[in-house]
């Protein structure tokens, strides 16, 4: 409740102020992404598919010409159907087709960084995203599902581009590659890692 | 800027609608894949020192409701003569239940289809009118390990349990294996051979020797 009164506040404040700047844009910017995420480490060993399914919206302030901060949120997730096996545990010996899903709902804090000015034709950053996650665990042994639900702390370091359409444009094609990382352990997750590459549109709003 | 305006939340929503919810597991899943094997045994026990064995002649079925009680349909017919076939593959030999048989093999379907109660087979095995107490001479048996499974609501399973007759502990007979197959269409007949045949596969220590 303290972040949304606190970007209501900056909405209107950037609507009092938006003149005062310099930029080429308007200070308030909202983003949203498709993603390709693909596992690494232990997540691996859980689920070894490249994500399709996944994307990620955010709202950006930028302070000055290169400095910006924001929210943002998203959903990935990874999915993968394993054929039928035996698998030794506590419970004995147990034969299953496993489907092995897990869920990223990742709500962060962002700083982006821009290397360029406003109106350049290309404008690279760097960003980093700090915050939570609310990962969902679900393996399912044949019907039967096994699911932990929890919420973890997650870092997410980011680089990209962003390509106006036009010069001064308020709409930019967004190009990104970030690496989500969160001490995340559960049954054969001891951490989680993940590459991930966005693409989709940075619209500033008046 | 309204156009602008239009087109992010266009975008935003076909993102959304593309990828918001899930894929949904069971959606995608046949009845064979829903079906799940489990087996457990005594770790202590040599499965070879045995070298008969007999058969319940009938399936006790064991329901939350008052129907309990012994059963043979020709589901049942088959699960018997699965088993039966599946431990003489393994070198074990079939004698009367009157002839002292070293292992006592009781067949169990769990019918769960009106409340949940969970499946202990500690707890009811050979209790609570499931079995003749004294089917095989003994009032119950137990198991040597823990059981950490239970039946969910809604939920038809087949139970296999191996009781080794030659070693009774207080007076109390110990079942040394378990088979539990859970899923969509474990009272089939069309998949009892399937089933047998899983559980016997996973179990290779479960033979003897003539």
């Amino acid at each position: 409740m303290k972040s949304l009164k606190l970007w209501i506040l900056l909405m209107i404040a950037s609507l009092g102020v938006q003149s005062a700047f310099s930029q080429v844009r308007s200070p308030l910017s909202l983003n949203v992404d498709y993603s390709i995420a693909q596992p690494f480490g232990s997540l691996k060993d859980y689920t070894n598919k490249t994500s399709f399914r996944g994307w990620r919206a955010g709202l950006q302030y930028h302070l000055n010409d290169q400095l910006a901060i924001g929210l943002r949120t998203g959903f990935q997730e990874f999915y993968e159907k394993l054929p039928r096996a035996v698998y030794s545990d506590k419970s004995g010996d147990i034969s299953a087709v496993q489907t092995r899903t897990l869920q990223v709902t990742p709500i962060l804090a962002t700083v982006q960084y821009q290397l360029s000015k406003p109106d350049a034709a290309v404008i690279p950053y760097v960003g980093l995203g700090v915050g939570t996650a609310n990962m969902v665990y679900n393996k399912y042994w044949g019907q039967f599902s096994e699911r932990y639900n929890s919420w973890q702390f997650m870092a997410s370091p980011e680089v990209g581009i962003n390509v106006p359409f036009g010069k001064g444009s308020p709409v930019l094609l967004n190009a990104s590659l970030q690496y989500n990382f969160a001490p995340y352990s559960q049954q054969e997750i001891t951490n989680f890692n993940v590459i991930q590459a966005n693409v989709g549109l940075k619209v500033h709003i008046n | 800027m309204k156009r602008v305006m239009l087109v992010t939340c266009a975008l935003m929503g076909i993102v959304l609608s593309f990828s918001s919810c899930g894929k949904d597991p069971l959606k995608d899943m046949t009845a064979e894949e829903s079906r799940i094997y489990i087996t457990n045994h005594a770790d202590s026990t040599d499965f070879t020192s045995f070298k008969t064995f007999s058969i319940a002649d009938s399936v006790v079925v064991a329901s939350n409701t008052n129907n309990d009680g012994r059963a043979l349909t020709d589901y049942d017919k088959k699960l018997i003569a699965d088993v039966t076939s599946a431990l003489e593959a393994r070198g074990y030999t079939l004698v009367s239940r009157t002839s002292k048989p070293d292992l006592a093999v009781n067949l169990t379907r769990i019918d769960n289809s009106y409340s949940a109660i969970i499946y202990d087979p500690g707890y009811w095995a050979g209790y609570g009118g499931y079995y003749d107490p004294f089917y095989w001479g003994y009032p119950g048996y137990g198991y040597y390990w823990p059981t950490y499974y239970q039946v969910y609501q809604n939920e038809r399973a087949v139970s296999i349990d191996i009781v080794d007759l030659k070693h009774p502990v207080n007076n109390n007979l110990v079942a040394v294996w378990n088979a539990l197959m859970r899923g969509t269409g474990v009272w089939s007949i069309d998949n009892v051979d399937k089933m047998v045949s899983a559980v016997f596969a996973q179990s290779t220590y479960l033979k003897t020797t003539n």
